[in-house]
């Protein structure tokens, strides 16, 4: 643990060093604010709509989890997407070309460690984004102080789950980068795997039976859509940890292999 | 200090390195010596447990390099031939990073890395980014990184390559000045340099060894045809003697 977290400082300080980090904070708040700002619109004219026919009922049934924060963790979730594959792309890939990673083999460090601090240092990137967009509830609370305001419990629930997507879609992605010395190559492939678990939802849509189940269970999109309802269910928590304990344990084959090649 | 016996790597038909046996003894400075492509660095990063061996075995004090990799990589310092250093990280940053992963206790990380900084001269560039530095500076502070927690055995890929010729001089006598207390493995092409440095020297040619002596050993051996009145003939330079053992 202590070789770990010695990587994942490491990690930090290129991240911080250079651009990557500070990138993907700006464009993480600011697709973010975007999609925040539209829903908050979205959620305006629902509720002006609602008084004009007068209708007690629909208003009450309008709240700002599922008009605002429910679609707006999805909307985050499709930015990782995007993002994550810019920071795991160098973590191998950029020690193979750059021939750093002879220092490592040559330190006395197990691979899991190497492979463990990456991913530690990596989440720390990412758990900061995250916590940057706590400002969106935060404005809600502050705004709409006088009636019941945001509930914090679901939104947290939500952001768990987000939090566990995104390190899902670290570990995997790190895999790509164990596999090449292309930093090109492990974007693209942490990318397409992280996207593929997002489309897979669409095809449950077409499939019948055990078959829709099965493909259900593998798309990201409802087991992230069960944390924004503010379910807690073992079984989402099961299928991050998978993808997440999947992609440490592929790197780490990867990082093995790549020594005896 | 370090035992390499019946050494053998191959990639497919390849044989990089070929049933290569040597010793090197605590305290002493060996020249590791051979043309291009004659499995020097392969043998290093063997030593050094970068790479698993085809066949034979490696043992650093005593220690399997195989068997006991962790106990071997407390004990060696390396320096491959393109400085492993972080571009993107300061002089200062990288090699706090490198004593932390070298396992030196953190209250003496400070004053170690300030040491190995001195030793190699790299203490006026310590806070700046590595990808700004020269060539010359990147190759000290490689060197500065393998000197870290001060390790018994020093495994040095050609360490002056890149450097200006006082630059060059520094470095022979810094090696020079660690010998006795580690020991140190220095590949290199430049033949001077192991006249200068070195008190044994073994030579690869085509993943074999071809000769296994001292500088003065091998003088003998290679010298030229007896004179007239019975004494030796003239010594030959190591650069003769490099020549005639490595060309085919």
């Amino acid at each position: 643990m202590r070789n770990s977290i010695a990587i994942a400082k490491k990690e930090l300080n290129i991240y911080f060093a250079t651009p990557i980090a500070y990138v993907m904070f700006t464009l993480f708040v600011l697709i973010g604010s975007y999609f925040f700002w539209s829903l908050v619109g979205r959620y305006e004219q629902f509720s002006l709509m609602y008084m004009r026919v007068n209708s007690p009922e629909m208003m009450n049934r309008l709240n700002f989890q599922d008009a605002i924060f429910g679609p707006l963790f999805g909307n985050l979730a499709v930015i990782l997407i995007f993002l994550i594959p810019l920071l795991t792309m160098r973590l191998i890939a950029e020690e193979k070309s750059s021939r750093t990673i002879e220092l490592l083999y040559t330190s006395p460090l197990a691979p899991r460690d190497i492979v463990f601090g990456k991913f530690l240092g990596a989440l720390f990137v990412v758990t900061c984004a995250l916590l940057l967009t706590l400002i969106y509830p935060g404005i809600v609370q502050l705004i709409a102080r006088d009636t019941a305001g945001v509930e914090w419990r679901t939104v947290l629930l939500g952001y768990l789950g987000i939090w566990l997507l995104g390190a899902a879609y670290l570990a995997l992605g790190m895999f790509f980068s164990a596999l090449t010395d292309s930093q090109a190559i492990a974007a693209l492939l942490g990318f397409v795997l992280a996207l593929l678990t997002w489309i897979i939802g669409w095809a449950a849509g077409q499939a019948e039976g055990t078959a829709r189940e099965i493909v259900s269970y593998l798309a990201a999109t409802g087991h992230l859509e069960a944390f924004g309802r503010g379910t807690l269910e073992l079984k989402d928590i099961i299928y991050f940890l998978t993808l997440i304990i999947l992609g440490l344990f592929a790197t780490h084959r990867a990082v093995e292999a790549h020594r005896w090649s | 200090m370090i035992e390499v016996s019946r050494l053998v790597k191959s990639y497919r038909d390849l044989k990089a390195v070929n049933d290569v046996t040597f010793k090197v003894e605590k305290g002493e400075i060996l020249g590791f010596l051979g043309p291009n492509g004659a499995g020097k660095t392969t043998t290093m990063r063997i030593i050094t447990g970068v790479l698993p061996p085809t066949s034979g075995t490696a043992k650093v004090a005593g220690f399997d390099v195989f068997e006991s990799p962790m106990e071997v990589k407390r004990r060696i310092g390396y320096l491959p031939e393109t400085p492993p250093v972080y571009t993107d990280m300061t002089v200062r940053a990288y090699l706090r990073f490198v004593a932390e992963i070298k396992g030196v206790p953190r209250k003496q990380r400070e004053s170690e890395v300030d040491r190995v900084a001195l030793r190699t001269n790299s203490d006026k560039f310590v806070q700046r980014v590595i990808g700004n530095l020269s060539k010359g500076q990147r190759q000290r502070v490689g060197l500065a990184q393998a000197l870290l927690g001060d390790p018994e055995v020093l495994i040095l890929d050609e360490p002056t390559v890149g450097l200006d010729p006082a630059q060059i001089i520094e470095v022979r006598e810094l090696i020079k000045s660690l010998a006795g207390k580690h020991t140190i493995v220095l590949s290199t092409h430049i033949l001077p340099e192991v006249v200068a440095t070195c008190q044994r020297v073994v030579m690869l040619a085509q993943g074999k060894v071809v000769a296994d002596d001292t500088l003065a050993g091998l003088q003998k051996a290679h010298a030229g045809a007896a004179t007239a009145d019975g004494g030796m003939g003239p010594a030959p330079s190591l650069e003769e003697i490099f020549l005639k053992l490595t060309s085919v």
